[in-house]
């Protein structure tokens, strides 16, 4: 539990950032500043049952806040599951999924990313899908399939369409993953 | 009747049995599949949704235009894949500038986003387009006496005004217990029932307390209601039932393996399908629970 102790660190309000506020309503969180703080998001959700220490409305106050770091440092964010039961509850259509997505970005945008989510974008670019494995074609022929399914890997130019718009994206900016012309070579789980 | 089939990632590569369970059950209840030649990844939550809101529907939408070049809704048995795309065509749909980027980019690769196909959830496009009577009368194994512990999954619920596919109440879902009661098992309701399994980002994230939401959902079931099988409506919740329990047995956490299957592999199997086919890459035991449809 020692990751929930974070919680109980002093708060220090002036090294908070105004910015974090329009960068989050730029990148997909536009509904930020209706939140009133009532919670209905946190009821409802998993992370808070499994005991991450920044949820929806605890990313929301952070963020209200101006407290990049503290958000950048915690790796609450990615446990998301993007169930969108608070989109389902929230009465103020806040949004708070968006929210955390939406600070998934910044951190993206700050290199601040789990490897798995770095290893699963990469395979999506390589193979055109975010878990791959190389040596499925055993269990797939097992069970009386094709050694592919009908997707990118069996269709190269689909594959390549696919990476041609990953290029034209947001992406392509960072400088996350190497963005080439290989075909499907590589191996990931996530 | 004709629709796509967006197989998604874990289905291809993790857990293929429940592919080809798809490939059988749908064709059995006289809906032939089409094989989206070219489909992607959808993308899932961790990929490009977290970069960039184009990005995201942008390959959505390339998935979306296989099917609508062809005339298509699509079905999907992972509720990622669902979500996704569901929400990625609610944002292309009600946002017009969004729409609009998207077909910009979309043009390098001589393709456009109209929003004429739909994602469709695999058992709610039985439940709804089939019917719970018709599959009845297409069963050749019944599973008359066996309790099963539903686990309808987040994304076939949540948030209910991107899908088309919706449960009266999205908190008491129905849909996933008819279609098991329909095969002539009992469903019954157990407290933890709407409960997330703890599978995915969190489970990538921090293993432990993926297991803690997972190891609440089990102890539920077996002490409410003591199924013979839980029975998920997505393919995550289904990998998160079939590998969890080894660990928190070792864990000594439990003492008890509830076996796990997609609806889609239990469906395939009361309609006929070989079992080693549909079931065969299943890390719990089912073999025991199989054998028991098979003489029902």
């Amino acid at each position: 539990m020692s990751s929930a102790q974070a919680t109980a660190e002093v708060i220090n309000l002036s090294e908070g950032e105004l910015d974090l506020v329009n960068e989050i309503r730029e990148l997909g969180g536009e509904e930020l500043l209706e939140c009133i703080q009532c919670a209905k998001c946190a009821a409802a959700c998993p992370m808070v049952l499994a005991g991450f220490p920044f949820f929806n409305k605890r990313v929301i106050q952070a963020i209200l806040l101006g407290l990049r770091e503290t958000l950048l440092d915690d790796s609450s964010i990615w446990a998301c599951q993007s169930c969108n039961r608070c989109t389902e509850v929230c009465p103020r259509k806040v949004n708070p999924f968006e929210i955390v997505q939406a600070m998934r970005r910044v951190a993206v945008r700050e290199f601040a990313l789990p490897t798995l989510s770095i290893e699963g974008i990469k395979s999506l670019y390589d193979t055109g899908h975010a878990v791959y494995l190389a040596d499925a074609w055993q269990s797939r022929e097992k069970v009386g399939l094709p050694k592919t399914p009908p997707s990118t890997v069996a269709y190269p130019q689909a594959l390549k369409d696919l990476q041609a718009l990953m290029r034209k994206t947001a992406l392509a900016d960072l400088g996350i993953i190497p963005m080439g012309e290989a075909g499907v070579t590589d191996t990931c789980e996530v | 009747m004709k629709v796509g089939f967006f197989v998604g990632c874990n289905t291809s590569f993790n857990r293929p049995d429940l592919e080809q369970a798809v490939r059988y059950a749908y064709p059995a209840l006289g809906v032939e599949l089409d094989d989206l030649e070219g489909q992607s990844c959808c993308p899932s939550w961790g990929t490009m949704p977290s970069i960039d809101l184009v990005g995201w529907c942008v390959l959505g939408a390339r998935n979306y235009t296989i099917a609508e070049e062809k005339g298509l809704d699509m079905i999907t048995v992972c509720g990622s894949c669902y979500g996704s795309l569901a929400e990625s065509k609610y944002k292309m749909d009600t946002r017009p500038e969004v729409k609009a980027r998207v077909n910009e980019l979309l043009k390098e690769i001589g393709k456009e986003y109209k929003g004429t196909s739909r994602i469709r959830h695999a058992v709610c496009y039985l439940y709804k387009e089939v019917g719970p009577e018709k599959i009845k009368e297409a069963l050749k194994h019944k599973l008359d006496g066996l309790t099963i512990a539903v686990q309808p999954g987040c994304h076939s619920l949540w948030p209910s005004e991107v899908y088309v596919d919706k449960e009266e109440d999205p908190f008491h879902p129905k849909v996933l217990r008819e279609m098991c009661e329909a095969l002539g098992a009992s469903a019954p309701y157990y407290s933890r029932l709407i409960d997330c399994c703890g599978m995915g980002a969190m489970r990538s994230t921090d293993m432990e307390k993926s297991f803690k939401l997972v190891l609440r959902k089990l102890e539920s079931m077996k002490e409410e209601i003591n199924p013979d099988l839980i029975v998920t409506g997505c393919s995550s919740c289904l990998i998160q039932f079939d590998t969890a329990q080894e660990f928190l047995r070792k864990d000594r956490k439990i003492n008890f393996e509830i076996p796990a299957l997609h609806y889609m592999q239990l469906l395939a199997l009361c309609l006929g399908a070989d079992p080693q086919q549909v079931t065969g890459l299943a890390k719990t035991d089912v073999s025991r629970v199989v054998n028991r449809i098979l003489e029902g």
